[in-house]
């Protein structure tokens, strides 16, 4: 094909997975859910500091709000116990709920900053919550033996 | 429930758990038949209601306890495992508010398990706030449904406790009529209640208080925090209510993830990096505009776009070295220069070398070896060498040291880069002592690649050194001796100093008086340059700028610390920490040895400057510089980097800011030394 050497030329990179970083749990206050802030060392010339750390510190500010005893998760608990717990069949409990919003956020995290940067964030609940796993792409180089010119997608891990 | 293990799938594992269902419900629906209309006759309405909801309650925590996922933790995938395995330490500590707690590896999920996690051999999977496995309910208690089985417990009793009661109540009523069906359904159903009523009670009670103390049967069962802290206590109450009112966290298997596809596509974005090689690359020339055109090719599609040039070899230190070699170079050919004109052709010959060479590290003497073929194939004549050296100037910084051969040694030159050094040697033969002064440091600055001169100008064969940091230093400080003896530093090299950086400067001023006190040392044997050896020559900043006014020769320069990186700067730190080592006296010194094993030799200031503070100079009085050859210290490597950043940072007229610099530094805790450096 005509476009395959005009895609040696018009250098189209295609990414692969390069490596994975993760960003492991600050269990300093116990066993509620949080990220350490520290930079990672492999990310230094990937993306800068305040935009992951700014990340970081919102997911940890949801699980904050997730985690949180009062009103509303009394309200659950007492709920749930006059039901006997069939309200779970027919509601989603607040926890739930922030993570939902949590995922939609490293969603629009991903695409609006760490995709253009070839990272990829992994929602920490795919892993337990134990780590952020966050995968770093490289940029393969225009290859010969890939005639398609379009981009190569990566579809956010859903391995389980 | 039970999700991939093997030994809760058992048909044995199945036994408990039919078994206090069938219980469960058998006699509560006999009690309800039989016990309860009389109940709801004799007593109240209202008793068989109640007991109903009771045991719904106990049914619904039952089943909750039964059939919910305890927080079983996903095995990990073989990318975050790789990253484990290099290192695999069994165990991993880290901080719960204070309080070491120890993670342990998993060999089955390949994690750290995090504090209150454990495995469950019987389910075979990791499970968060792992309280026990209870064959019961045939399912592993953890973080999720603790709740319910501690509720499962409490109302378990109360409905035993409510069944015994009216059992034995309805039997009391009907003592003659015993040998009924009612009353020996009643018999029955009492009797059960009142067998496992003992063991149920038991066990409310021990989790009450696993509850009220924060524990889980777990830990309370290891005796984890039998004599220490419970960090996981939030207190009696809180802990009831974190219990009972706590959400609920997320089930993390089973789970079904949104595939939602993010384009990732190069060109990639990369952050601007803040480059710490101040590129001053005037006499990096060939490379760095090789360098720099590979950078620019690179503009938008690669990687390493904005990564900083690869071809020098890593050094620790390189970039900022380059930049003090460069303003180094440049002062000293300057100086050189001036010399070279007023020379005659001899030592011109020598001096452009001297200016170039001054702390090139191996890296770039390679390099000059290029140039300095180049240079060497050049018709020597004292005009053409004095343009050559203009040439060398632009051309080298990478140890130039012999590239001014003279005529004789200039095939050689060009064949070995030890050449360069050769035809140094020669030069350094030159009667002129300060000429000699000036390259003789220089040459021993292109060290690792290049014979060295000895002191008497033979050539000599050196193995590198140790610790050779960097020559460039090396070279200068060995210059300050003999220029201060002769009083003359050169002006316009004093006029350079100004615009160096403080390390540089700091260095050479180091480097000079410590050659100084060596000579008098070894001149007058006086105990008095020990003495004022003590005075924090050697590479303390904060003593620098209090040396004894009658050791130090020249008035010219404040008191310097060994260069950075030399040897003497090196042996001196090494002198120093031995001293303090060994010293009775500097009591604080002590203190931040024992900190831990790099505080040994890193804080050689702090704990130098802080016995200054405390005890004046007496940190290392007992150490001559000539006396001892010490062994560098392996975790030289590690705090050296800092010491140059740390001298240049606060001025040397201010003694108390650097002693409290050193200080902060000594505490080693994110030093911004360290940072800078990095």
């Amino acid at each position: 094909m005509a476009t395959e050497i005009h895609n040696l030329q018009e250098l189209r990179h295609n990414a692969s997975l390069a490596t994975k970083v993760f960003i492991q749990r600050d269990y300093s206050e116990g066993t509620l859910c949080r990220f350490q802030s520290k930079f990672p060392s492999e990310l230094d010339n990937r993306i800068e500091r305040s935009l992951l750390e700014e990340t970081v510190k919102t997911l940890n500010s949801y699980y904050v709000e997730a985690e949180k005893i009062g009103g509303q998760s009394y309200m659950e608990g007492c709920l749930a116990c006059a039901t006997a717990y069939f309200v779970f069949l027919c509601m989603e409990t607040r926890y739930e709920k922030v993570l939902k919003k949590i995922s939609g956020y490293i969603q629009e995290q991903n695409e609006k900053i760490y995709a253009p940067r070839g990272l990829l964030l992994t929602d920490p609940l795919e892993r337990g919550m134990r780590v952020l796993e966050i995968s770093v792409y490289e940029d393969r180089g225009s290859s010969s033996s890939s005639p398609s010119s379009s981009s190569m997608s990566s579809a956010c891990s859903t391995a389980r | 429930m039970s999700t991939s293990g093997a030994d809760s799938l058992k048909p044995s594992a199945f036994i408990p758990v039919c078994t206090a269902a069938c219980l469960l419900f058998g006699s509560t629906s006999l009690f309800f038949v039989f016990t309860c209309p009389w109940l709801a006759v004799s007593i109240s309405p209202a008793v068989p209601p109640c007991c109903a909801v009771i045991f719904l309650f106990v049914l619904a925590n039952f089943t909750m306890a039964t059939f919910m996922d305890a927080g079983v933790l996903p095995i990990a995938n073989e990318d975050e495992d790789k990253e484990e395995d290099f290192r695999a330490p069994l165990y991993k500590n880290v901080d719960v508010k204070g309080v070491q707690v120890r993670m342990k590896w998993c060999g089955s999920c390949h994690f750290y398990r995090p504090p209150r996690c454990s495995h469950c051999s019987v389910c075979d999977h990791c499970v968060e706030d792992f309280d026990h496995h209870c064959p019961w309910v045939n399912n592993c208690i953890g973080r999720r449904n603790y709740r319910y089985f501690f509720m499962f417990l409490l109302s378990l009793t109360v409905h035993i406790t409510a069944v015994l009661t009216f059992g034995l109540l309805y039997i009391l009523n009907h003592r003659e009529e015993l040998w009924e069906l009612h009353c020996t359904v009643t018999l029955v159903v009492v009797s059960i209640s009142g067998l496992f009523l003992i063991p149920v009670l038991g066990l409310t009670g021990f989790h009450l208080y696993l509850v009220f103390r924060g524990r889980t049967t777990n830990e309370q069962v290891t005796g984890k925090f039998q004599g220490g802290v419970n960090p996981f206590s939030r207190g009696c109450c809180k802990n009831l209510e974190y219990l009972v009112c706590s959400p609920i966290s997320p089930k993390y298997t089973g789970r079904s993830f949104k595939k939602t596809t993010v384009h990732v596509q190069p060109p990639f974005l990369r952050p601007e990096i803040d480059r710490q090689m101040p590129l001053k690359l005037k006499d990096n020339g060939i490379q760095s505009k090789d360098v720099s055109k590979k950078v620019g090719f690179i503009t938008l599609s690669d990687t390493s776009q904005i990564k900083p040039p690869p071809p020098l070899p890593p050094k620790p230190d390189h970039g900022l070295l380059k930049s003090h070699l460069a303003a180094l170079d440049s002062m000293l050919t300057l100086a050189s220069e001036q010399q070279t004109n007023s020379r005659s052709q001899e030592r011109s010959r020598g001096s452009p070398v001297a200016g170039i060479q001054p702390g090139h590290d191996t890296s770039q003497s390679q390099a000059s070896l290029h140039t300095n073929t180049i240079a060497g194939s050049l018709p020597l004549s004292s005009l053409t060498l004095n343009s050559r050296s203009l040439t060398l100037k632009h051309n080298s910084h990478h140890g130039n040291k012999g590239s001014n051969p003279q005529p004789g040694i200039m095939s050689a030159t060009n064949l070995f880069p030890n050449h360069n050094s050769l035809s140094y040697d020669n030069l350094m033969s030159s009667p002129d002592l300060h000429m000699l002064s000036q390259r003789g440091g220089a040459t021993m600055s292109c060290h690792p690649h290049f014979m060295t001169l000895a002191s008497d100008g033979s050539l000599v064969q050196r193995p590198p050194p140790p610790h050779a940091y960097s020559p460039v230093f090396m070279g200068v400080a060995r210059q300050s001796p003999h220029i201060s003896s002769r009083d003359v530093p050169p002006p316009s090299a004093a006029a350079r100093y100004d615009n160096f950086s403080k390390t540089i400067m700091a260095s050479i001023h180091e480097r000079r008086d410590i050659e100084e006190r060596d000579r008098m040392l070894r001149l007058h044997g006086r105990p008095q340059p020990l003495f004022g050896v003590e005075m924090g020559i050697y590479d303390i900043p904060s003593r620098r700028s209090l040396p004894p006014d009658n050791i130090r020769q020249t008035g010219s320069r404040g008191p310097t610390p060994p260069a950075y990186g030399s040897r003497e700067f090196l042996m001196s730190t090494g002198i120093l920490g031995y001293g303090i080592r060994s010293s009775p006296l500097s009591s604080s010194s002590t203190s931040s040895l024992t900190r831990g094993p790099r505080t040994s030799t890193s804080p050689l200031q702090t704990s130098s400057s802080s016995s200054l503070q405390t005890k004046g100079r007496t940190s290392s009085p007992l150490l001559g510089p000539a006396d001892r050859q010490p062994q560098p210290l392996p975790t030289f490597t590690a705090t050296l980097p800092r010491k140059p950043s740390l001298s240049s940072a606060p001025s040397y007229a201010t003694y108390a800011t650097t002693k409290r610099s050193s200080l902060s530094y000594g505490s080693e805790k994110d030093s911004p030394t360290a940072g800078t450096l990095k």
